[in-house]
């Protein structure tokens, strides 16, 4: 049996193409968007957020461990050293773009950059809350698999250079909006360290739930062999006065 | 008549033509000893600093890939306390050592208070470096960068809590031109009100600095510490990242007993390729992994070596111009010499004089001339590299900051090669030309015209 094509049958056949096209079209969100859903999984929460993060890191025939407190409300963040006891009391306060580093015993406070690593090879940038909506440009680049989920691919290029990364390879799950997997390049494009995430915590809200990070597994790319990772413990939403950000409070 | 006695007469006869060459080789070789001079005494100015001020040592002693990666891993490439101990025993008993001292080189940000910049810091020993200041050569060559440019030394300042010495250009970076001695009691301001006017005085107020950086641990770490001196550095590349501190306030901010490396100091420099072989073989017969490097390998000093390498280029170039110059000169006047002389020749030749006599007596007038000429050089150059050096004449070197004198240092060495260079050349081209004009008949030198 042969199947005729007649002219009807194209133009719809053309019209359902079109309409199938457009719905994909609709179905792929805005860079930004997605960008501040897995900022919210990572403590970018407007009210404030506390939470602990073991950073443990493995290389040169040694591990090491360091334990700290975060508390976070925006853009701000105030992460106190627990452990070990020699380190106990260090402050890293960061106040929107500006990191201060607080030492007990210290005349002034430093401060420092996003980039300067603070234990193994975590920066500073990668223990408190993200804002990777505010600090990069975002850009959809394709659609992939990675750990079994369909996830959108996107290109971070920083908006400014007081950000912890130049450009970042991010992957987002398309269920959830939950940043999966991270390549950290250099300005020449080369990838310096990778990052997987998990979300094993959940953050309780007055509006709901939602997925929060418990993990981040940094690698180093360069073949130094070193692993890093962060243990985020469970978190809880609470309101921080803005002036608990305040440099002079904290070094008062 | 005494060949010598007739030589001399014979140098008489046409004067005008022999005081020109006689000028010829007296500026030739004055040039030579002066540009010589001038290359001796950058070389001693490059060694005293790559060695001493920069603190590289003659031999410099790793542990293994120390050099390439102990600023990326520190933890790695270091020198332990048992390595650093077995390092200075091995020095110590090596005759040709004046004395070794242990080193660490790190990097991190300096602060203000309210900005930071990076850093690449040096700890020393206070005792060894004293040594190193008083050392001759370089009291001698590089006394404008041994003494601070305020302050104190910081073998000086031992009871300073966090002693650190600052180049000039990273104090300008921090905003901070004052040092301990001129700010002693002024309070520190805890936290300056940065971004407003007041800020700037503030922060030049004291003398105090924040020091962060990463642990050998891989730690987050910062000190204070309270500027002592403001110094130049030897390289306009490193004015505005320098930091001299001790060794201890060093592994206190990073945390570690280790060093980067041990830096030997020779009797002799010219022994340093002797002793690194020397050392590393020792060192490594006994189980330490290391690297042990002289200062002429370009891997420890690019700077010292490349510099040298391009002098000693432009010494051959422009020794060999004036060399040709010079001998050319020489060549032209004996040509002229031996054939207006041609009759005399074969007078001589006929009155029984053998060939090679004949050639000799030329080559007597040629080495006198060129005596005389090495002599008025000699006392030229003496004349001229004493006029420039009371003159203080100032100039920048490339990637030297600020201005040194330009001293001419003719050396007797220099003296000496120039000479032994010149007088056989000269004397060469003087029997080359004689020889092949006594080799004629005498009938034919009897009856030739002048040339």
């Amino acid at each position: 049996m042969t199947t005729r094509t007649t002219p009807i049958r194209l133009t719809l056949s053309t019209l359902l193409l079109l309409a199938a096209a457009s719905g994909a079209a609709q179905e792929r969100p805005a860079a930004d968007r997605l960008l501040k859903d897995a900022d919210r999984a990572r403590g970018g929460l407007a009210t404030g957020i506390t939470w602990t993060a073991t950073v443990n890191a493995t290389g040169d025939d040694a591990s090491t461990s360091r334990t700290f407190l975060v508390k976070a409300r925006g853009d701000d963040a105030l992460v106190e050293a627990l452990a070990p006891p020699r380190n106990k009391g260090e402050i890293l306060l960061f106040n929107d773009r500006t990191i201060w580093f607080v030492k007990p015993g210290l005349r002034r406070p430093v401060s420092i950059s996003a980039r300067q690593r603070l234990h193994g090879d975590a920066a500073n940038g990668d223990i408190a809350s993200t804002n990777y909506a505010r600090d990069y440009e975002g850009t959809i680049v394709g659609e992939e698999t990675v750990a079994g989920q369909p996830v959108w691919k996107l290109e971070l290029k920083a908006r400014g250079r007081n950000v912890t990364y130049d450009r970042i390879r991010y992957w987002i799950s398309k269920k959830g909006h939950l940043g999966v997997k991270a390549e950290f390049l250099t300005v020449g494009g080369d990838v310096f360290k990778t990052a997987t995430f998990e979300y094993g915590n959940r953050a309780r809200t007055p509006a709901g739930e939602f997925e929060f990070v418990s993990r981040m597994t940094i690698t180093d790319a360069t073949g130094a062999g070193t692993v890093t990772t962060i243990s985020f413990g469970p978190p809880r939403v609470e309101t921080h006065p803005p002036s608990m950000f305040n440099i002079n409070n904290v070094v008062r | 008549m005494n060949a010598w006695r007739l030589a001399v007469r014979n140098l008489r006869r046409n004067r005008r033509r022999n005081a020109a060459t006689l000028l010829a080789i007296t500026l030739g070789y004055a040039g030579l000893v002066l540009f010589g001079g001038y290359i001796a005494r950058i070389e001693l100015f490059l060694r005293t600093n790559t060695v001493y001020l920069q603190h590289g040592g003659h031999v410099s002693v790793y542990a293994e890939g120390g050099l390439e990666g102990a600023l990326a891993r520190p933890a790695r490439h270091s020198l332990d306390p048992a390595a650093q101990q077995r390092v200075l025993e091995a020095a110590a008993a090596d005759p040709r050592v004046a004395f070794a001292a242990r080193y660490m080189r790190g990097m991190g940000l300096a602060g203000n208070g309210c900005r930071t910049v990076p850093f690449v810091a040096t700890g020393v020993e206070p005792e060894p470096f004293g040594r190193i200041l008083r050392h001759p050569d370089v009291q001698y060559v590089s006394a404008e960068f041994a003494r601070p440019v305020r302050g104190r030394p910081l073998p000086d300042a031992s009871e300073v809590e966090g002693a650190v010495g600052v180049a000039t250009g990273l104090a300008r970076l921090l905003n901070k031109p004052r040092v301990h001695d001129e700010v002693r009691g002024v309070p520190v301001t805890l936290l300056p009100d940065c971004g407003t006017p007041e800020a700037g005085e503030q922060i030049a107020a004291d003398a105090n600095i924040q020091l962060a950086a990463v642990t050998f641990g891989g730690a987050l770490s910062a000190i204070d510490g309270e500027i002592v001196n403001l110094f130049q550095t030897p390289s306009a590349e490193t004015q505005d990242q320098t930091i001299l501190t001790t060794l201890g306030t060093l592994q206190r901010l990073y945390e570690t007993d280790a060093v980067t490396y041990v830096g030997v100091f020779l009797h002799d420099p010219g022994r340093a390729a002797a002793v690194a072989g020397d050392l590393a073989e020792r060192l490594r017969a006994g189980g330490l992994r290391v690297d042990v490097y002289p200062f002429t390998d370009s891997r420890v000093s690019p700077h010292y070596v490349g510099a040298m390498g391009f002098l000693g280029s432009l010494l051959v170039f422009v020794g060999t111009l004036v060399t040709a110059v010079v001998i050319l000169g020489v060549l032209n006047s004996v040509t002229l010499t031996v054939y207006e002389r041609t009759r005399e020749i074969g007078t001589f030749r006929a009155l029984g004089w053998r060939r090679r006599q004949v050639a000799a007596l030329f080559l007597r007038e040629a080495v006198l001339l060129s005596l005389a000429g090495l002599v008025c050089g000699a006392l030229l150059t003496l004349v001229v590299a004493t006029a420039v050096n009371s003159a203080n004449i100032r100039f920048q070197p490339p990637g030297i900051p600020g201005d040194i004198q330009l001293v001419l240092w003719p050396l007797p060495g220099v003296y000496a090669t120039v000479a032994l260079l010149l007088l056989p050349l000269a004397s060469l081209v003087t029997w080359g030309v004689a020889r092949r004009r006594v080799r004629g008949r005498t009938a034919d030198l009897l009856t030739a015209t002048a040339a």
